[in-house]
Order: C-alpha cells, then sequence, then structure tokens
C-alpha cells in the first residue's frame, strides 16, 4: 500500500512541474468548441451532451498514452529506472500509484469541456443522474489506468513501438466511440470496438446524461471492469517481465 | 594589416541579475591589444570572462561600455566588416549539425560566408583535406570521435578564410594525442599569418603555443607576458625541494626554515623530505644554504612552470588545473 | 553587386538539415504506418459527425476541410523542428556570420511541406471517393496546387510562431498545438467562417489556411474546375498575401531578437 501511496504522491509533484506533457488540458476546451461548433452549424443542439463527453474521453485516453505510457520509458531515460527497481518497494505498485495519479489529474478534462461549453456557447450540459455519472466516470477511469499500465510496459519494452505512439489516438476515438456512437459505424467495425473500453464508457455516459433510466447499468459497467483488469493484469504481467529482463540482462528493450 | 589585429579598451560588460540575483560583472575594464599575425592566449578558471570577451569580439554580445575592435572595425558599429573577417571555433561536442555530414555542414557555412559555385567547393575539398577528415567526408557528423568533431570545428571556422581566429577552450576534452595534434593546426595559422585569440585553462597549451599569454580573472587582466618571460619573472616563486631527510630533524628544520626571510611555506613531503616554496628572489640561494649547512645534501630547486604562475597570481580557488 | 543569391543559397543549404531531420524522425515504416495512418484516421474520425448529424453535405464539408487542414497540420508542426536550430548550439555561430539569420530558419523545416501535401492528397483522393467526393483530373491538379500554397503560406505563419518559441523554448509544444486547434475552429476546417461572430472571422482572415481551403472547397463543390477559376484565383492570391506578409513578420521578428540577443546575452555558446 505504501507503494502505492509514495507512487502517488511522487507523481502529482512531478506533474505539478511538467505541466507542458499534459497538453492536452490545454487543447481540451478548444477541442469542446469544436465540437459544439459543428453540432450548433448542424442544427442539433441537442448533441451537446456528446459534444462535451467527446473531448474529455479524448483528454483521459490522449495523457495515458502521452504521460502514463511514457512513465518506465522516461525513467529509463534519466537513468533512475535501475534506482526505482532496487528500493523495496514495489516497483508494479510504485508504477500503479502513479499512474493513478495521472489518470485523476486528466479527469479534469471533464471540468474543462462542461465549463468550455458554458463560458463560450452558454451551453450548460445537465446531468440528470449525477452520482451514477461519477461512477461511471470512475469506473472508466480505472479502466483507463489499467489501459495505461500495458502502454507504459509496451513503449518500454518494443522501442520502435513509440514511432506509433501518434498512431494509438485517433483510430481508438473512432472505435471508442467517443463522439459518433459505433452504433453510427459500420457493421464490421462492432466487435473490435466492443474490445475497446471506451465504447462501452461512452455509450454508457451518454446514457447518463439522458434524462431516462439507464438501461443494463450492471452489466455494462462489469464488462468495462473486466476490460479495464485484463488489461491491467497484463500490464503488470509486461512490467514485471520488464523488470526481470533489467534484472537478467542489464537492458530493457527487445526491440 | 597595419593596424592592431584585436584593441579593446575599457570593455566592460555587465549582465543583469534575474529577480533577486544580483549583476554580474563578466568584464570589468578590460585593455588588450593584439598585434596582427600574433597568437595570443587567454588564460583563466571558468567564469573568467574569457568567453564573455569572445562573444563581445564576435559580435555576439553588445559591451555595457568601452570600445573593442577587430581589424580596425568597431564591433559594435562596424559589424558587418567585423563578422567578414573573423572566425570563431569553441569546443564541446555542439554547435555542429550532427546528422548531416561533414561536407555538408561545411558547405552550409561556407554558404554563409558567401562562397558560390566551385570556389565554394573547392574551399570545403581544401578544408577537409587540412584537416584530415577526407575520407570521412561524406559521413554523418553524429559517428564522429571528439577529435574529428574539434577538427571539423576548426574547419568551420576558418571556412570563411578569417583574418583573425577567436579559438574558445578549442581543446575541451580532447585526448593529449589529438590535442597535440591541434596545436600544430594552430601554428599553421600563425604560419598563413592570421591572428589568433586562443582561450584556455591549460597551461601547457598556452605555454606551447601562444606568442603572449594574458592572465585573466574575474573580469579583469592581471599580467601579459610571453610564456617563458612569465616564468622566469615568476621565478621568484621557486620552490626547495629537500630529500632524505633523517625524520627526526624534520620539525626543527622546517621551523628553521620558516624563520628565512622570503619563505612563503614549508612542508614534509613523504617519505621523506621537505618542500619549501619563496617569493623572494634571494630566498632560494639563502634555503639551499641552510639546508647544506644542516648536513641535507639531497637539494633540488625548480622553476615554476606556467601553472604555478597561475595559481600564485591568481590565488588558490580550490581547483584542480589541467597539465 | 549585392549577391542577391546568398540568402536563397544559405535556405537551401539549411534545408539539408530538413531532409536529415526528417529521416530521424520517420522512417518510411514509421512514416506510412504512424503518421500517415494517423491522419487519415483522424480525417474520418471529424467526417464521421456528419452521421451523427444525419446529413451527407456535413459529412463531405467535414472531410474536405480536415484533410486540407492536415497540410496546416504539418506545417505547423515544423515550430518544433524549427526550434532544434536552437538546441544544436550553433545560434552564435549563425550570429557572428556575415550572412543574416532568417534564411537559415526559413529553410530548416521545408520537409513538412511536401509531406503535408502527400498526406493530405492522399487523404483527398484515395479517401475521397468513399465519402462521395469525387475529381475530375483537372479539379484534382487545381486542388494540388493550392495544397502546395496552403502548406507555404501556413509554413510562413509557423515561422512566425518558431520565432516566438526560440525565446521560451519550452513552450514549442503548447504554441503549436494551440495554434493548430484554433485553426480547426476558426478557418473553415468544421463549420463555415461565418458562424463565428465579427471579430473572430476577422482573426480568420489572417490565417493563410481559411483562404486556401475556400479556394479548395470551391473548386471540390462546382465539379468542374472552370466556373469557379475566379474564386480560386482569389482565395489562392489572398493565400500567398497572407502567407508572404507572415514571412516578413518572420524575418523581422528573427533579426530583431538576434539584435535583443546581442544586448541581453542570451546567445549561448556550447555548454
Amino acid at each position: 500500500m505504501t507503494a502505492l501511496r509514495t507512487g502517488f504522491q511522487f507523481e502529482m509533484r512531478v506533474l505539478r512541474r511538467s505541466f507542458g506533457e499534459l497538453i492536452a488540458l490545454v487543447t481540451a476546451p478548444l477541442m469542446t468548441l469544436v465540437f459544439l461548433a459543428v453540432i450548433r452549424e448542424g442544427g442539433r443542439d441537442d448533441l451537446a451532451p456528446y459534444a462535451v463527453l467527446a473531448p474529455a474521453l479524448i483528454v483521459l485516453w490522449g495523457v495515458a498514452l502521452i504521460v502514463s505510457g511514457e512513465l518506465i520509458a522516461q525513467d529509463r531515460e534519466n537513468e533512475s529506472l535501475e534506482a526505482m527497481v532496487a528500493t523495496p518497494a514495489s516497483f508494479a505498485g510504485v508504477l500503479t500509484g502513479r499512474i493513478t495519479a495521472v489518470t485523476l489529474v486528466s479527469l479534469t478534462g471533464f471540468a474543462e469541456s462542461w465549463l468550455a461549453a458554458f463560458l463560450v456557447f452558454n451551453v450548460a450540459v445537465p446531468i440528470p443522474h449525477p452520482g451514477l455519472f461519477i461512477l461511471i466516470v470512475l469506473i472508466t477511469a480505472l479502466a483507463m489506468a489499467g489501459t495505461a499500465c500495458v502502454m507504459s510496459a509496451v513503449f518500454v519494452l518494443a522501442r520502435s513501438a513509440r514511432a506509433f505512439q501518434n498512431s494509438l489516438t485517433y483510430p481508438f476515438y473512432v472505435l471508442g466511440g467517443v463522439m459518433v456512437p459505433i452504433s453510427l459505424l459500420p457493421g464490421w467495425l462492432e466487435p473490435i470496438s466492443r474490445l475497446v473500453f471506451l465504447s462501452w464508457s461512452s455509450d454508457l455516459l451518454r446514457d447518463a446524461l439522458s434524462p431516462a433510466p439507464v438501461p443494463d447499468l450492471a452489466s455494462r459497467l462489469a464488462v468495462i471492469l473486466v476490460l479495464g483488469v485484463a488489461a491491467y493484469v497484463l500490464g503488470l504481467a509486461l512490467v514485471r517481465r520488464t523488470v526481470d529482463r533489467l534484472r537478467r540482462t542489464g537492458s530493457l528493450t527487445y526491440a | 594589416m597595419a593596424e592592431d589585429a584585436v584593441e579593446v579598451r575599457r570593455l566592460r560588460r555587465v549582465f543583469k541579475g534575474r529577480r533577486k540575483s544580483p549583476d554580474v560583472t563578466a568584464l570589468d575594464g578590460v585593455d588588450l591589444v593584439i598585434p596582427a599575425g600574433e597568437v595570443h592566449g587567454l588564460l583563466g578558471p571558468n567564469g573568467a570572462g574569457k568567453t564573455t570577451l569572445c562573444k563581445i569580439l564576435s559580435t555576439v554580445l553588445l559591451p555595457t561600455s568601452g570600445h573593442a575592435s577587430v581589424g580596425g572595425h568597431d564591433v559594435v558599429r562596424e559589424t558587418a566588416a567585423v563578422r567578414g573577417i573573423i572566425g570563431i571555433v569553441f569546443g564541446g561536442e555542439r554547435g555542429l549539425y550532427t546528422r548531416l555530414t561533414a561536407r555538408q555542414n561545411l558547405e552550409f557555412w561556407a554558404a554563409m560566408y558567401g562562397l558560390r559555385g566551385r570556389t565554394l567547393r573547392q574551399r570545403v575539398d581544401a578544408m577537409l583535406g587540412q584537416i584530415g577528415l577526407t575520407e570521412r567526408a561524406d559521413d554523418r557528423v553524429e559517428g564522429f570521435s571528439r577529435g574529428m568533431k574539434q577538427r571539423l570545428h576548426l574547419a568551420r571556422g576558418l571556412i570563411g578564410d578569417p583574418q583573425v581566429v577567436l579559438l574558445d577552450e578549442p581543446t575541451t576534452g580532447m585526448d593529449p594525442v589529438a590535442a597535440r595534434e591541434f596545436r600544430t593546426l594552430v601554428g599553421e595559422l600563425r604560419d598563413d599569418g592570421r591572428t589568433v585569440l586562443l582561450t584556455t585553462h591549460d597551461m601547457a597549451e598556452a605555454e606551447a603555443v601562444c606568442d603572449r599569454v594574458t592572465l585573466i580573472d574575474n573580469g579583469r587582466l592581471l599580467a601579459t607576458e610571453r610564456p617563458a618571460a612569465l616564468s622566469s619573472w615568476i621565478s621568484t616563486y621557486s620552490r626547495v625541494d629537500a630529500r632524505d631527510v633523517p625524520a627526526e630533524r624534520v620539525p626543527q628544520l622546517i621551523g628553521e626554515l620558516r624563520d628565512i626571510p622570503g619563505v612563503t611555506a614549508v612542508r614534509a613531503i613523504q617519505p621523506s623530505g621537505i618542500r619549501v616554496e619563496t617569493d623572494a628572489v634571494d630566498a632560494a640561494p639563502q634555503v639551499i644554504r641552510h639546508l647544506l649547512d644542516s648536513g641535507i645534501n639531497s637539494v633540488a630547486t625548480s622553476t615554476p612552470d606556467l601553472e604555478e604562475v597561475y595559481l600564485h597570481i591568481i590565488g588558490e580557488r580550490g581547483l584542480r588545473v589541467s597539465r | 553587386m549585392p549577391d542577391l543569391l546568398r540568402p536563397v543559397r544559405v535556405l537551401r543549404y539549411s534545408a539539408g538539415n530538413a531532409w536529415a531531420d526528417m529521416w530521424v524522425i520517420f522512417s518510411p515504416l514509421t512514416w506510412i504506418l504512424g503518421w500517415v495512418s494517423r491522419v487519415l484516421v483522424q480525417v474520418v474520425f471529424f467526417a464521421l459527425i456528419g452521421l451523427l448529424l444525419d446529413s451527407d453535405d456535413a459529412v463531405r464539408y467535414l472531410f474536405v476541410g480536415n484533410a486540407v487542414m492536415i497540410t496546416a497540420m504539418e506545417a505547423t508542426m515544423s515550430v518544433t523542428t524549427t526550434t532544434w536550430e536552437r538546441r544544436q548550439g550553433t545560434m552564435p555561430l549563425l550570429v557572428a556570420a556575415p550572412t543574416r539569420l532568417w534564411p537559415v530558419f526559413v529553410g530548416r523545416s521545408v520537409q513538412w511541406l511536401p509531406t503535408g501535401v502527400i498526406t493530405a492528397s492522399v487523404a483527398l483522393f484515395a479517401l475521397g471517393p468513399a465519402f462521395g467526393i469525387e475529381w475530375t483530373p483537372a479539379q484534382a491538379v487545381v486542388v494540388l496546387a493550392c495544397l502546395a500554397v496552403v502548406a507555404v503560406a501556413t509554413y510562413c505563419f509557423a515561422l512566425v510562431l518558431s520565432a516566438i518559441v526560440l525565446t521560451a523554448m519550452d513552450l514549442h509544444n503548447v504554441i503549436s498545438n494551440v495554434a493548430q486547434a484554433i485553426t480547426m475552429l476558426i478557418a473553415g476546417v468544421m463549420v463555415p467562417v461565418s458562424f463565428w461572430p465579427g471579430w473572430v472571422e476577422a482573426i480568420a482572415q489572417a490565417l493563410p489556411l481559411t483562404h486556401g481551403l475556400a479556394a479548395i472547397r470551391a473548386v471540390t463543390d462546382a465539379r468542374a474546375v472552370g466556373p469557379v477559376a475566379g474564386e480560386v484565383a482569389a482565395g489562392l492570391v489572398l493565400t500567398v498575401g497572407v502567407g508572404a506578409l507572415w514571412l516578413l513578420a518572420a524575418a523581422v521578428l528573427l533579426e530583431y531578437l538576434a539584435a535583443a540577443g546581442r544586448r541581453t546575452g542570451s546567445i549561448e555558446f556550447a555548454e
């Protein structure tokens, strides 16, 4: 538990300094304006909930990719990785704490997009089921943290993977139904999308923003959790392999 | 050139402190004259103001007050003229386009110095030959050793055929072999009739290469002399070493030697010696006489080299100065 | 007789760095799989919003806008690579040389120009038909020319940003991304420029993309080049004009920064 807390506090301090990494938080409000402008021009102000959710989810994923994904790789680059591995604290625990911190900070994307919508377009998107909404957001964040664990292991194990880091954004925004629900996409995409927890989260969040009761809440939440936990387990296994490899061979990367 | 290559009068440069830091005076009223064709050394520890002076002379920095001119052109008012006749070289890894080849680097700078067409290509080829990089001309700089990069820096600095060459700590990080080769190149510059200002904190280098050496510290010039003149001028700071001194006599001898006028320091040296430092011309002979009279026959004197001169004049700063 | 070609020569040699940088950032494989594919999906992502609006026109509008936006986006990414010049430690050497600074910086990141045009072309011509947009050869040629103009003009705008970033190097990412986001918002990429209030429209006129995109839309919507030739020409002239003004501003700003740097001592040697 201390490892988790140590990692969490450490990362919060780091984030306060390295604002440049959280670039997504700067562009988030602008993205909200983009989506709102498009739906307003299209005469569909009723889609405002979609327009504020999309940037929030984009921030969540984008920050995970760029910040969490880089955590281990950065440790290696500033040569603190060996030192971290050598501490009595569990490396995986510290990493999880750090990722949790990053993920929580990225949730401010939600506040930002709601605020941008209100300040610029005078649109206040109501939240009919606030408790539910928050629950879904938190579970989504958990799943994101789990997925971020995989990202951070992959980006250090396969150096060439970082060249593709950029290409793991928009494809997942499409597959995740971040703005356009996957029900509107060609049918052959659906099976693939359903493996991405974002697609479940975005649908669920959109439902939570509509006044009607949310159908199949429990089972859908369960799917998100399962996908998130599966990713976390995979991520931990990869991290363990990373550390083992470091101890055995003195180097980290395969490719 | 009839006029002096470099003339500096009462040159001051003050850097404004940021927020609560005080202002820093990097150069505090410097006067310096370098006649054409001379290789002039500027010797001083880090932070002494050497690089600041180079920056001002190369028009990269404006002085706060005072006057500096290169080849008769004022560095502030005739900037373009100055830039046309100087070349700067500095040590270290940065300043080269590492992803380009040696040839591409030189071609770029040749263009910056106004060369074109066949002249450009010929000059680049000639430079590459002069620095011994012809075979590696089309390899990327990022794969070069420190010494090769330094040679390329030199070529880059000379590509415009400058009359005045500023070398700012050019042998930083070089191994001794490479450094020695570099000194040969500096000699060639003198043979070409160019004027060279070489800044360094390496005494051996200054002594080996320069016609005259100026000592600088804390933004002020301390002395300008020929290297040999400096050494002999400071022969007052000579040292007497006594060896094979019986252990029981060491403390008493040390006390006696300390009483001799002109002796600045006496200490015991392992395994059985005493070292005496002096700062008066006739002190050393007196020390020797005393030692011989005391029955110590293994006695040697040494004239300090530039390193010790440097240390004496500038004072102990807790720095290890490289040889 | 002053050597008028010297800036051009320096630009050409500085572009050598641009080319070298390109292949440091990308290998052919990562460029195709890692970059081109991502920007194509980006265009699709935004075009699909038209599905949400249940409007084929919206889909096409968003598709064209976002495809052309790629050219502007890549030109703006030059802000990061241009400022690599300062990290090399060559600034004092450049200042001390008898040639001005601005040609060096202009040539520094030109690799983004052809790549931006190529990527946008792939989007428009290869993906376009899937979104109901087709081209006659004449249209395609005109569009290609427009893309090239957009690339160059936006690059000039990006040069001003680069000059600003030279004074605050850590902001390169923020400035580059915010500039792209604002362009996307107001230059007619997602919604017509007229959507916005007057003062925002005025700002949009200063962005090269606004006019170039208008020209491309004219060609696309008309289905033949002839009738809209005038409109296209006007859009291109405006794009070039705006770009030229930004280039001038960049050159002036760079020389000013060099002069200021000489006064304050901020032009560093190595180490």
